[in-house]
């Protein structure tokens, strides 16, 4: 198989956030993910690449249980988040959910206005006592979310009619605004232009400061711009896990080597 | 020769020519079918076309318009004092039409030949009788000029015919030769059947459309007609519905709107909420394995006749709600109800509802749910906040249709709710609606010259108006929603 992922020496520094061990994942007859183990760290951006089809995308889903709303999918091993197993059967999928937000690929927004899509999860998780509080935590995640002055004159307009890179920013404060620990984004920037994607990665690095950040990408330099970790998924193996630089100027497998000088892929 | 043959003919040559007009195509390029413009099978078409459609919308007009010219020709020929007193000249024409077919039959059956009737004089033979050995019946006895009318008709029906297959024949054949003489390799033969496939689409159409529109101005003529014989704003206003055939009646349509509404308005209060839960589960939270079973067997409502519906309403609804709720309740004592047609109606109406409202939940993009999951929200928070409010317009375009199908339902009201018109709130009373009311004056021995029998125009008008607006509205709605996500 492969080396077991040695991790780095920055690694003691930072709190570990999710471990995941001996993870398998079939779709059906698929098998969709094979022993993967990997650790992500708090307060980090870690990027999953990896060429399509190589199962990062299915791995991100199984970090907040999304799969599970997939008839076929099942998921075997260990999945921990800080220490707790998040396939217990105590733990409640929609309170994990919460927890761990989602970015989706195509921006999308719930066809309503633009303050009910960011009212959506702390009206249905109850975080406001009031209308003054709830306005308070709409105008912060748009904070977060970088796109508070260009929505503040008209956020009673519906979300669809946003541009792209727009209506990606509101789903991050969409997401931000449950105030959740980790922050799952998955290829956020694939359906947007140059311009709205170097927005969104600016806010990926200042996400960083309250959030764990897991992306999953097929652009190479967006990993290298926005990742301090980066996992190399192949065939639905973990085939490396290391800091960004060193992946990206020593890889150790040759397969990483091949896919991120484009000769696999 | 008969259409029918004429038809045969035609279809035949056009036939003949595809086979010629595709061996025409291939010779032009020596067999090398790549030079052709398109491939060999298309000119053969064109041939095809060329040779049917001129010969045979030609035939098809000159059906139309032959009966006219001859009776306009023939109709000259009979004088007032050919037409009896109480009679009228359609009259006569239909028996000079009626004579001449039964000439044919006479002469078919050998009992007399062409030169033999040409003999027959009306002053001294009996054609009724000669006519009735051959089974046709005439009224009266035929007047002399009456006869010489059908004989001429018939001669000239006759020769109309003939010219009219010549023609049919020879267009044909002058079609088959113009598309065959313009057959040469860069001739854009496809094109030509494409512009032809299209053009039949559009005539499919306009079948559907102008049948809508005759419809509704053969409506509107009876209606006009009724409204000379009965004040609009009685019609319109009346609160009474008691048609009297000795005349004097009351024809207010409002009690009879009003159990319209009534009744649909109780058959939507039980199929909206029960259809959309059905399409909510179904579409959200059914596996696949159940969804297979439930869905057909809910659509299987879809297909039992409203007949059985009625008997329903009749043997089980009706006593049941009488029994149970009815009487206990010191509301009447009538099996016949507007609740009873109202519950079974909608029973009905559940697979429409909750079929619709199922496509257009499925319709909700994927991204919407899993937007909503990704928060943390539950399957039923998900339904309630993200999906439904999504779907809206379309379950709005679902229920109008389910309205103006309850509004137009027949058999379940007279069997469920009886047959009196009422303007009451108690819904455990008879009550009628429109289409009742329609049947019910135009089943019987009655003449279309009474406003007791017009008045069923003038309903089935209001009752078009009224689903059709809901028709409009839907289809506006549900076009409306179809664009948020395109």
């Amino acid at each position: 198989m492969y080396d077991a992922p040695k991790l780095g020496a920055n690694v003691e520094q930072k709190e570990l956030k999710i471990a995941a061990r001996g993870v398998q994942v079939f779709y059906g007859e698929t098998h969709a993910i094979k022993d993967v183990d990997i650790d992500i760290q708090a307060k980090t951006v870690t990027a999953f690449i990896g060429p399509s089809g190589c199962g990062k995308s299915t791995f991100l889903r199984c970090l907040n249980r999304m799969n599970d709303t997939i008839d076929i999918c099942r998921v075997e091993g260990d999945i921990t988040l800080d220490g707790e197993d998040i396939y217990d059967k105590r733990v409640d999928p929609v309170q994990l959910r919460a927890k761990v937000g989602m970015v989706f690929q195509k921006p999308n927004p719930f066809p309503k206005s633009i303050y009910d899509n960011v009212a959506y999860g702390p009206r249905i998780h109850g975080l406001s006592r009031n209308k003054a509080e709830l306005d308070e935590i709409v105008e912060k995640a748009l904070r977060r979310g970088a796109i508070w002055n260009e929505v503040k004159d008209r956020l009673h307009e519906p979300g669809t009619g946003l541009s792209g890179g727009q209506q990606q920013r509101l789903c991050i404060a969409r997401a931000v605004a449950t105030e959740p620990e980790v922050l799952l984004m998955d290829e956020p920037c694939s359906a947007l232009d140059p311009i709205a994607t170097a927005q969104v990665e600016e806010l990926i690095d200042e996400l960083r400061t309250r959030y764990s950040v897991v992306i999953v990408t097929h652009s190479m330099q967006q990993a290298a711009r926005v990742s301090q970790r980066t996992a190399f998924f192949h065939l639905g193996n973990l085939v490396e896990y290391d800091d960004t630089a060193t992946i990206f100027t020593n890889p150790r497998d040759e397969r990483t080597e091949s896919y991120i000088t484009g000769r696999i892929g | 020769m008969s259409v029918g043959l004429v038809f045969l003919v035609v279809i035949a040559i056009a036939i003949v020519g595809f086979f010629i007009g595709r061996k025409r195509a291939v010779l032009s390029v020596d067999g090398d079918v790549r030079k052709l413009h398109s491939l060999p099978s298309y000119y053969g078409q064109t041939v095809f076309i060329f040779s049917a459609v001129p010969a045979l919308l030609v035939t098809l007009a000159w059906l139309l318009l032959q009966p006219l010219y001859v009776e306009n020709q023939v109709s000259a020929k009979i004088l007032p004092g050919d037409i009896v007193e109480g009679s009228s000249l359609e009259l006569v024409m239909a028996d000079v039409r009626r004579i001449s077919s039964g000439l044919d039959s006479l002469v078919a059956s050998g009992n007399v030949d062409e030169d033999g009737l040409k003999l027959i004089n009306a002053a001294d033979t009996d054609v009724r009788a000669l006519l009735g050995e051959v089974g046709v019946a005439v009224a009266s006895d035929v007047q002399a000029n009456v006869f010489t009318a059908s004989m001429e008709y018939r001669a000239k029906t006759a020769m109309l015919k003939t010219a009219m297959a010549v023609v049919a024949v020879v267009l044909s054949l002058l079609g088959a030769l113009i598309a065959l003489s313009r057959i040469h390799p860069e001739y854009r033969a496809r094109n030509v059947s494409e512009l032809a496939i299209k053009s039949l689409l559009i005539l499919s159409s306009m079948v559907a459309i102008l049948t809508t529109v005759g419809i509704i101005f053969s409506l509107l003529f009876e209606t006009s007609n009724f409204f000379r014989m009965y004040p609009a704003k009685d019609f319109f206003f009346n609160l009474t519905w008691n048609p009297q055939f000795t005349g004097g009646s009351d024809l207010g349509i409002l009690p009879l709107l009003w159990g319209t509404l009534y009744v649909s308005f109780f058959a939507l209060i039980f199929a909206v909420p029960i259809g959309l839960l059905v399409a909510i589960y179904l579409s959200e939270y059914a596996s696949r394995r159940v969804r297979a079973i439930v869905k057909p067997a809910v659509e299987i409502l879809a297909g039992i006749p409203t007949i059985v519906y009625g008997l329903f309403a009749l043997i089980t609804i009706g006593p049941m709600l009488r029994d149970y709720f009815a009487q206990p309740l010191g509301l009447g004592a009538s099996s016949s109800s507007v609740l009873t047609a109202g519950v079974v109606m909608g029973i009905m109406l559940i697979p429409f509802v909750s079929s619709l409202s199922d496509d257009v939940i499925n319709a909700v993009p994927q991204a919407m749910r899993d937007g909503s999951y990704g928060l943390g929200a539950t399957q039923s928070e998900t339904v309630r906040q993200v999906i439904l409010p999504a779907a809206l317009p379309g379950i709005v375009g679902a229920i109008l249709l389910a309205a103006s199908r309850a509004i137009g339902e027949t058999m379940i009201v007279v069997m469920g709710a009886g047959a009196a018109a009422k303007l009451s709130l108690n819904p455990f009373e008879a009550m009628t609606t429109i289409t009742v009311k329609i049947v019910s004056q135009l089943t019987g021995d009655t003449e279309f010259a009474s406003p007791e029998t017009l008045v069923a125009f003038a309903l089935g008008l209001s009752l078009f108006v009224v689903t059709l607006g809901l028709n409009v509205l839907a289809l506006y709605i549900v076009r409306k929603y179809r664009e948020q996500y395109e």
